[in-house]
C-alpha cells in the first residue's frame, strides 16, 4: 500500500508531465521546410491564434462533417475539462465553493454534489456513445486498433468508479481531501481505505501513465496540427530577414 | 488489392538522379530515411502520433467514397506508415506490438505504400475535416518520397522528371516546337482579333515572367490565347521562358530534390530574364508549390509571386469584357482553395466573363477532388481515376445544366473530361478560366498600359 499510495501518484505525474513536455518539444524542436498552410488568416500572430482556438473550444471541423460525432465529443472533452476544475475546486474548498456566491454551507454542498453528478453523467454517457459510435459503425470499426478502445476504457473505469463513489457511504471527502493535500506538500497523509476511492485513484494512475505513450497526446498535438495549417505563407520578394531553406533529407538536394 | 500502375525501371530512376535500393536494402533504407524524414517535418511529426481515429475524415474523402476501399479512408492510408513508425521508432510500439497498433516491415508494405499512397489525389479535404489538424496528404507525400528514395517512382511521373530534365516543361516541348507553336497561336490571334497579340518568348527586360502550364501548347491553347490576349490588353511586359515551360511541380508529388530543383528553374529564369515579377499559369498544385515552396527551395529571391488569376482580378477594371451568354459552373481546383488563397479571384473574374455562374456543393475549401490531382494522369490507372473523380461527376451532374465547366488547373482539365464522358455528360465543355476571359474580351476596347 506504501507504494500504491506514495509513490504510484508521483511516478504517473512524473510520467504524465515529463513525457507530456517531450513529446510535445520532440514536435516543436523539428523545423517546418515547407509551409503546409491551407488557407491564410489575415491578421497577423493574434487572428491566428484565435483560429486555432476556435476550432479547439468549439470542434467546428467535426461540427462540418458529422453533427452526432460533434455533439459527443465536444461533450466529452467540454465535461471531462469540467469535472476537471471540479476536482480542483470542490475538493480545494471541500465544496463550500458556492458560499461565495451567498450559498448557505448545506446548499454549497448540496449544489456542489449535484453538478459534479450531472457532469460526471454526462462525461459517461458521451464516453459510451463515443466507443458504441467505434464498435458499430462499420467504417469507424474498420480504422480503429485495441489503443483506440483502451484509452476509452481507461476514462470509462475512471468515469465510472468516480460516479460510483457518490453513492458510496464509506467515501469521506475530508479523508480524501487530507490525503491529496498530503500529496501535494510532500507530506504522507493516512491513505483513504474506501475500496472506490481506491478503484477511482488506480484508473487515473493508469491513465496518467498511459496517456503520454498514447494518441492521448492530441492534448498538446491538436495545437501543434491546427497551428500548421493556418501558418502565413512565405513573402516574396524574400524580405532582408527572410528564414533559410531546410532541407527534407539530410544529404542535401541532387542535381 | 495490387495497383496497375507501371513503375519506372532501374535504369530510368537512376536516369532522374535516384538510385534504386536493392530487395535486401530496401527495409533499412526506408526505416532510415522514415527517421531523417520525421526529424525535418514537424508537421510529419505531429501527425503520426496525433490522429484519434474519430473517422470524421473517413466520409469526406472522395477517394474513398469512390473507390469504398477501406484502406482509402485516410487514417487507414495514414496508418500504412504509422504502423511501421510506431514498432520502430516509439518505445510502447517496440515494446507492445500490435496492441499499439505498431507492425513490422513485411512483404507486403511497399506494395501497399505505392498503391494507397498513389490513390490519394493530396486533395487535403480531409485536414479540412480534421479537427487535430491531420492532413494525411503530409503523410501520404512523404510516403511518396521515401518511396522515390528506394527507386520506386512510378513510370508517370519518371518520365515527367526526365522531360523536365532535358526540356524545363512536363511534355518535353524542345524550344524550337515551342516556337512554333507560339508562332501558329499569334497567327490564329491575329486572325481572330485583327491586332497582332504577341507571345514573348525568352525577352530579356520583361516585367512579368509569366510561367504557363506547357499543356497549354496543347490541348489548352484557349487557356494561353485568353493570358496573351489579357496582356495585351493591358499593354504589359511581359514574356514566356522557354526553360521553365512548366507551371506543374511533380516533384512536391513524388520527390522532394525534384521540387526543389524545377522549383530553381523558375528563379534561374527571373533572374537571367530580369523579371521583377513571377506569374504562375494555370496549375493547382504548381501554385502550391510556388507560393509556399519557393522560399525553402530557392530563397531568398528578390521577384514577387503572384497567381495570374490573382493578377487577373485585380486588372479587371481595366478589361473590356462583355459578358458571355453562357451558364458557367466553377470547379474549385484543390490546390486554389486548399493551399493557395485562391477562392474569390476566380469568381470576380467569371462574373464578369459570363451571364450566369453555378456553384458547386460543397464548393471553395470544401471542394472535391477532380480524381486526377497529384499527377494521377495514368492510363493504366484511368479504371481508378474514374473512380476518384465519382463525386466531382456527382456535383456536376448535381448542378443542372450547364454550357462549361470552368477549371483553372492542367491537371483538372486532363482529368475531368474522361470523368464527364463517363458518367453520362460527353458534350460538357471543360476548359480553364482564362479561356474565359479571351473569350469575353473586346479587344478594340480594352486599352491600358500597365
Amino acid at each position: 500500500m506504501f507504494f500504491f499510495g506514495y509513490i504510484l501518484p508521483y511516478a504517473a505525474a512524473a510520467v504524465f508531465v515529463v513525457g507530456m513536455v517531450r513529446r510535445t518539444w520532440d514536435w516543436l524542436s523539428r523545423p517546418v521546410p515547407l509551409p503546409l498552410t491551407v488557407s491564410s488568416v489575415a491578421g497577423g500572430r493574434r487572428a491566428r491564434a484565435a483560429a486555432v482556438a476556435k476550432e479547439l473550444v468549439l470542434f467546428p471541423s467535426l461540427y462540418r462533417g458529422d453533427r452526432r460525432l460533434w455533439l459527443s465529443a465536444w461533450l466529452m472533452h467540454a465535461s471531462l475539462l469540467v469535472v476537471l476544475v471540479g476536482h480542483t475546486v470542490g475538493i480545494a474548498f471541500a465544496a463550500q465553493q458556492f458560499r461565495y456566491f451567498g450559498a448557505s454551507k448545506e446548499a454549497s454542498v448540496w449544489l456542489s454534489g449535484a453538478m459534479g453528478l450531472l457532469v460526471g453523467l454526462v462525461f459517461t454517457v458521451a464516453l459510451l456513445t463515443v466507443l458504441y459510435r467505434r464498435a458499430a459503425n462499420v467504417e469507424v470499426k474498420r480504422i480503429s486498433g485495441p489503443d483506440d478502445y483502451l484509452a476509452l476504457v481507461l476514462l470509462l473505469c475512471v468515469a465510472a468508479s468516480g460516479l460510483a463513489m457518490r453513492y458510496s457511504a464509506e467515501v469521506d471527502l475530508a479523508e480524501v481531501r487530507t490525503y491529496l493535500a498530503g500529496l501535494l506538500v510532500f507530506r504522507a497523509s493516512p491513505l483513504p481505505r474506501a475500496w472506490l476511492f481506491l478503484v477511482h485513484f488506480a484508473a487515473v494512475n493508469a491513465l496518467l501513465l498511459y496517456f503520454p505513450f498514447s494518441k492521448l497526446v492530441h492534448l498538446t498535438g491538436a495545437f501543434v496540427g491546427r497551428s500548421l495549417l493556418v501558418q502565413p505563407p512565405p513573402v516574396y520578394p524574400t524580405p532582408a530577414d527572410g528564414p533559410t531553406a531546410a532541407p527534407l533529407f539530410s544529404q542535401g538536394d541532387r542535381p | 488489392m495490387k495497383s496497375p500502375m507501371r513503375l519506372a525501371k532501374a535504369e530510368d530512376v537512376r536516369a532522374i538522379g535516384l538510385a534504386p535500393a536493392a530487395e535486401e536494402e530496401r527495409k533499412p533504407r526506408l526505416l532510415a530515411k522514415l527517421k531523417e524524414l520525421r526529424g525535418s517535418m514537424r508537421s510529419l511529426a505531429v501527425m503520426l502520433d496525433t490522429c484519434v481515429k474519430c473517422g470524421n475524415c473517413v466520409r469526406q474523402c472522395h477517394s474513398y467514397l469512390g473507390t469504398g476501399d477501406p484502406l482509402n479512408a485516410p487514417p487507414a492510408r495514414a496508418d500504412l506508415m504509422r504502423k511501421l513508425y510506431r514498432r520502430h521508432f516509439t518505445l510502447a510500439g517496440r515494446l507492445l506490438g500490435r496492441i499499439t497498433g505498431a507492425e513490422d516491415f513485411d512483404a507486403q508494405t511497399l506494395d501497399a505504400w505505392l498503391t494507397y499512397f498513389y490513390q490519394c489525389n493530396e486533395c487535403r479535404r480531409c485536414a479540412v475535416f480534421c479537427p487535430l489538424g491531420v492532413d494525411t496528404a503530409e503523410v501520404t507525400i512523404a510516403g511518396r518520397h521515401l518511396l522515390s528514395e528506394l527507386g520506386m517512382v512510378p513510370r508517370f511521373m519518371q518520365q515527367v522528371a526526365l522531360n523536365l530534365q532535358k526540356t524545363g516543361n512536363n511534355m518535353g516541348i524542345p524550344k524550337p516546337a515551342l516556337l512554333d507553336s507560339v508562332e501558329f497561336l499569334q497567327c490564329e490571334m491575329l486572325e481572330e482579333t485583327g491586332l497582332a497579340v504577341k507571345i514573348p518568348v525568352d525577352q530579356a527586360g520583361s516585367e512579368i515572367l509569366y510561367i504557363p502550364s506547357s499543356a497549354d501548347f496543347f490541348t489548352n491553347v484557349d487557356t494561353i490565347i485568353g493570358v496573351a490576349k489579357m496582356f495585351h490588353a493591358l499593354g504589359a511586359s511581359w514574356t514566356i521562358s522557354s526553360a521553365v515551360l512548366e507551371a506543374a511541380n511533380f516533384g512536391l508529388l513524388f520527390n522532394d530534390s525534384a521540387m526543389r530543383a524545377h522549383n530553381r528553374r523558375m528563379r534561374q529564369a527571373a533572374e537571367e530574364l530580369g523579371a521583377e515579377l513571377v506569374l504562375q499559369g494555370e496549375c493547382g498544385h504548381g501554385w502550391r508549390a510556388a507560393r509556399l515552396c519557393t522560399e525553402a527551395a530557392s530563397g531568398p529571391v528578390r521577384f514577387r509571386l503572384m497567381h495570374v488569376l490573382d493578377y487577373t482580378a485585380r486588372n479587371l477594371g481595366r478589361l473590356a469584357l462583355r459578358r458571355l451568354s453562357m451558364r458557367v459552373a466553377l470547379h474549385d481546383p484543390c490546390n486554389y482553395a486548399r493551399a493557395g488563397d485562391l477562392i474569390d479571384e476566380p469568381r470576380r473574374i467569371l462574373r464578369a466573363c459570363v451571364e450566369e455562374l453555378v456553384e458547386l456543393a460543397p464548393n471553395r475549401e470544401e471542394t472535391f477532388c477532380c480524381g486526377g490531382g497529384s499527377g494521377i494522369l495514368m492510363d493504366e490507372m484511368m479504371e481508378i481515376r474514374l473512380k476518384l473523380g465519382k463525386k466531382k461527376a456527382e456535383q456536376i451532374q448535381a448542378a443542372g445544366r450547364i454550357d462549361y465547366l470552368a477549371a483553372g488547373c492542367s491537371i483538372c482539365k486532363a482529368q475531368l473530361p474522361h470523368v464527364a464522358a463517363h458518367y453520362g455528360m460527353p458534350d460538357l465543355a471543360i476548359g480553364g478560366v482564362m479561356d474565359l476571359v479571351g473569350k469575353a474580351m473586346d479587344m478594340n476596347r480594352s486599352t491600358g498600359g500597365v
